[in-house]
């Protein structure tokens, strides 16, 4: 009675998930590198960085057509078509961190060839990208495992990037006069952007994570609503 | 190597090779098989020509003898002593009195005895049960016995109704209701049950699916069978011997309580007869007989192929 | 010293317990949307309750202890693997299975309130009400129109027969392809039309729920794929209540699905069925609550 029945299919969707959540794997490579980067202002790995993202919009490409044709030939339900609509948004949100990653090493050559002029502000920042990796695997892991309390300490992890970003804000706002201090700083701020939103797509993934496994979609963190940051 | 090029010699051999061992493997039946196919079908073959070959012989032969008296005459002289003066006119219309009595028995009997069985009473029920075995051993009942019962039960004895058309249509009922009753469940089993299923379905009772979809869907089974019934009717001669009391009736029988002859009578006490023209008499009768049976069997069989339903 | 308050509250936040879900104004549910009609139990009017009931041929068991409400208007499909009883459900819901003499029904069936099978209940009555369409269509060996009449026909219904027929076969989305060849026998139409032609049967005795035990598995995809959409547009004059082996096909046309399975005896000598999830369709197919049903409508055990 209890024979198990469609194993090519099982390995299949197996297969198609581990293809997904290897994406997770290329952004975190890229993003060692886009830090590397940001440190050394090299802005030959930033250009790296750049090459990067077409693997990373390759394997979005690959997965997305692994899915669709999963989806045509084998009318999965229950938890395999949530699986199944979580690793869409999964994949498009690792399609956005690849991009955001390409943003960041495009504004890297704008910091110029001088010493960066706040070293608190690059501290931050280094430590906001190293915050965004940490999130990226966790992200990984927590939907590997299906691991809802992990996925849901997402937020918390997120919440330290948040406020990083906002004391850059605060630095780049006091920077000072000098025309080319500002430059420096409005463009360190633009990648302290890009690094908060790859942390917030981390996030989408574990709200994703969540779905496959309570079958409901709720948002751990309302944008709309930020309560928990009434104290600033 | 690696490449397999069709056109080099030894590819041609190779290929060649693969096709004959193809080509013998589709091929390998054993000898012996193909000996013993033949031998039995002959067999079979053999078989049906015997049994065909007796009854042309039967037919040719009393063709044959009988082709003097094979016209009209036969048709219109009624029961005579003589040879030269007597015909089949009074046997004829006796045996179509008996038939018309027959008919209207089995009929309403018959088809009410198989719907009955077929479509109220359960399988699980004795009553059933019993009626089904008596139904397949009154078949096989020599046919003698029916002009027995006949004699002691309906020319004599309860129903008392003399040597009359009417005593012989019911012994000759008796005797093929059995035929009747068979053909009539198998022709009613045949309607498939999701005809009945589709019909109760939609709110109708037993008695109006059974009237108006299983009866109608089976009416040219049942016809066949009733068909085949009256020809076995017509030619028996064993049952109406008993009650044959009145086998020389030199008038035309003209009504149920009228004396009766019928056919195969007439030809038997023909047969008895001494002088030889009785005996050219007998075999043109025959021949007679044998062309109504064989007409009617033919229309029973092409009934059955224009109006049997394919489910 | 705004920044060292703020890097403290980061401090507290990343030390903290978690729990984001507990605190004010974080997260809202997303239920998903479903419709009105299969969600609002309470608003619907029920058709049938199923109250414990037992279905045995002889003595062995073929269906235990089902309880489910069948609501009005709606089309509810009962899914499982084969030997699970879904057939022997169907059939009780209009006494079909009182043709099978060993067939016992036990528990309480209620049809708009009432016990079908009280003791003046009529049987026949039962299924003027209550339709059935079957797995392989089973036309009468008549023409079209005899086939659509013969229901109002013995039922005496009164009006005109000619508009009768030609209303049904239009309900059964059949009346284009046969209204010029009424009187020719139904044998000659496709399986498909044949089909329609049994729906246009059954709803032309104007019944009040229409069962139909596996009506497509005889059929080619189009053939489904028309009986489907009828289904659809059916359900606004009727309830209808279907067994399917196509588990896709009950994801598609019903709005309520419950799921039967198979459960053994400790000495596998009797099987019988067991419901096992009863709930609306989207749910079974996106979110079933019960393992064996997500192992089942999944495919992963057959």
């Amino acid at each position: 009675m209890t024979s198990h029945v469609r194993a090519h299919y099982q390995g299949e969707l197996a297969e198609l998930e581990v293809r997904a959540l290897g994406g997770l794997d290329l952004v975190t490579e890229t993003l060692t590198r886009t830090l590397e980067a940001i440190e050394r202002s090299d802005i030959e790995l930033a250009e790296m960085v750049i090459a990067d993202d077409d693997r990373i919009d390759g394997r979005y490409l690959e997965v997305h057509e692994s899915i669709l044709t999963l989806l045509a030939t084998q009318q999965p339900v229950a938890t395999d078509l949530r699986l199944i609509a979580a690793l869409l948004h999964v994949m498009k949100s690792i399609e956005r961190m690849g991009d955001q990653c390409v943003n960041i090493a495009k504004v890297i050559p704008l910091s110029g060839h001088e010493p960066p002029s706040d070293e608190e502000m690059v501290r931050d920042v280094v430590t906001m990208g190293r915050q965004a990796r940490s999130l990226v695997s966790q992200a990984k892991r927590g939907f590997a495992e299906r691991d809802v309390e992990l996925s849901r300490d997402l937020v918390r992890h997120d919440d330290v990037i948040d406020n990083l970003n906002r004391r850059c804000f605060a630095r780049a706002v006091e920077i000072g006069d000098d025309v080319d201090d500002r430059e420096w700083g409005i463009t360190m701020l633009l990648v302290a952007r890009a690094l908060e939103r790859i942390g917030d797509n981390a996030v989408d993934i574990g709200e994703q994570a969540a779905f496959v496994v309570t079958g409901r979609f709720r948002e751990f963190e309302d944008a709309s609503h930020p309560g928990q940051l009434a104290g600033r | 190597m690696s490449d397999f090029d069709p056109r080099t010699a030894r590819a041609q051999v190779a290929l060649a090779g693969a096709r004959g061992v193809t080509a013998g493997v589709l091929s390998d039946q054993p000898r012996r098989d193909v000996a013993r196919n033949s031998i039995f079908a002959a067999l079979l073959f053999l078989a049906v020509i015997v049994a065909l070959a007796g009854l042309a012989l039967l037919i040719g032969d009393n063709l044959v003898k009988g082709w003097p008296r094979l016209n009209s005459d036969l048709l219109s002289n009624g029961t005579s002593s003589l040879p030269d003066d007597a015909g089949l006119h009074s046997a004829i219309i006796g045996t179509l009195w008996i038939m018309a009595f027959v008919i209207l028995f089995i009929i309403p009997i018959g088809v009410g005895s198989a719907v009955f069985l077929e479509e109220y009473a359960s399988t699980e029920s004795r009553l059933a049960r019993a009626v089904e075995v008596n139904v397949q051993n009154l078949a096989a009942v020599p046919s003698i016995i029916y002009g027995l019962l006949g004699l002691a039960f309906v020319a004599r004895g309860p129903l008392s109704l003399g040597f009359t058309v009417l005593t012989a249509s019911i012994t000759l009922a008796l005797l093929v209701l059995p035929i009747v009753i068979l053909v009539a469940r198998e022709a009613i089993r045949a309607v498939p049950p999701s005809i009945r299923e589709g019909s109760l379905a939609l709110g109708a009772t037993r008695w109006q699916t059974t009237r108006r979809q299983v009866l109608p869907a089976a009416i040219p089974g049942i016809a066949t069978g009733v068909i085949l019934a009256i020809s076995r009717a017509i030619g028996e001669t064993a049952p109406l011997i008993p009650l044959g009391a009145a086998t020389f009736v030199t008038y035309d029988p003209s009504g149920p309580m009228s004396g009766f002859t019928a056919m195969p009578l007439v030809i038997f006490n023909w047969v008895k007869q001494p002088q030889a023209e009785f005996q050219v008499l007998a075999a043109a009768g025959i021949v007679v007989l044998l062309v109504v049976l064989i007409a009617m069997n033919s229309f029973a069989i092409w009934l059955r192929n224009r109006y049997e339903q394919r489910w | 010293m705004s920044e060292l308050t703020e890097y403290r509250f980061t401090e507290e936040v990343v030390s903290g317990k978690g729990g984001f879900a507990e605190k004010p104004g974080t997260g809202i549910a997303v239920q998903p949307t479903r419709p009105p009609e299969a969600g609002d139990i309470t608003r619907l009017e029920k058709v049938f309750e199923l109250q414990d009931i037992s279905v045995a041929y002889a003595g062995v068991p073929a269906v235990k202890e089902v309880s489910m409400d069948i609501y009005k208007n709606e089309v509810t499909a009962l899914i499982g693997p084969s030997g699970c009883g879904k057939s022997t459900l169907i059939r009780c819901l209009n006494r079909m299975n009182d043709l099978v003499p060993i067939a016992e029904v036990t528990g309480r069936l209620l049809y708009h309130g009432e016990d079908l099978y009280g003791p003046k209940v009529d049987p026949v009555q039962v299924r003027k009400l209550i339709g059935m369409v079957f797995q392989k269509p089973n036309p009468f060996p008549k023409s079209i129109y005899d086939n659509v009449a013969f229901g109002p026909r013995i039922l005496g219904m009164k009006g005109d027969m000619d508009e009768i027929v030609e209303k049904a076969l239009r309900g059964a989305a059949l009346w284009d392809e046969a209204k010029d060849r009424l009187d020719s026998n139904a044998f000659g139409m496709s399986g498909g039309q044949q089909q329609r032609l049994c729906i246009a049967r059954c709803i032309a005795v104007e019944p009040d729920v229409i069962l139909m035990d596996e009506p497509c598995s005889a059929l080619d995809p189009i053939s489904t794929g028309k009986i489907e959409d009828l289904m659809m547009g059916l359900k606004r004059e009727f309830s209808i209540v279907i067994v399917t082996h196509n588990m896709q096909q009950a994801a598609r046309v019903s709005d309520r699905t419950a799921f039967l399975m198979v459960e053994l005896e400790a000495t596998e000598q009797n099987r019988w069925g067991r419901i096992v999830e009863y709930d609306a369709t989207e749910r079974i197919f996106t979110n079933p609550s019960d393992p064996r049903t997500e192992d089942y409508v999944s495919g992963k055990v057959g």
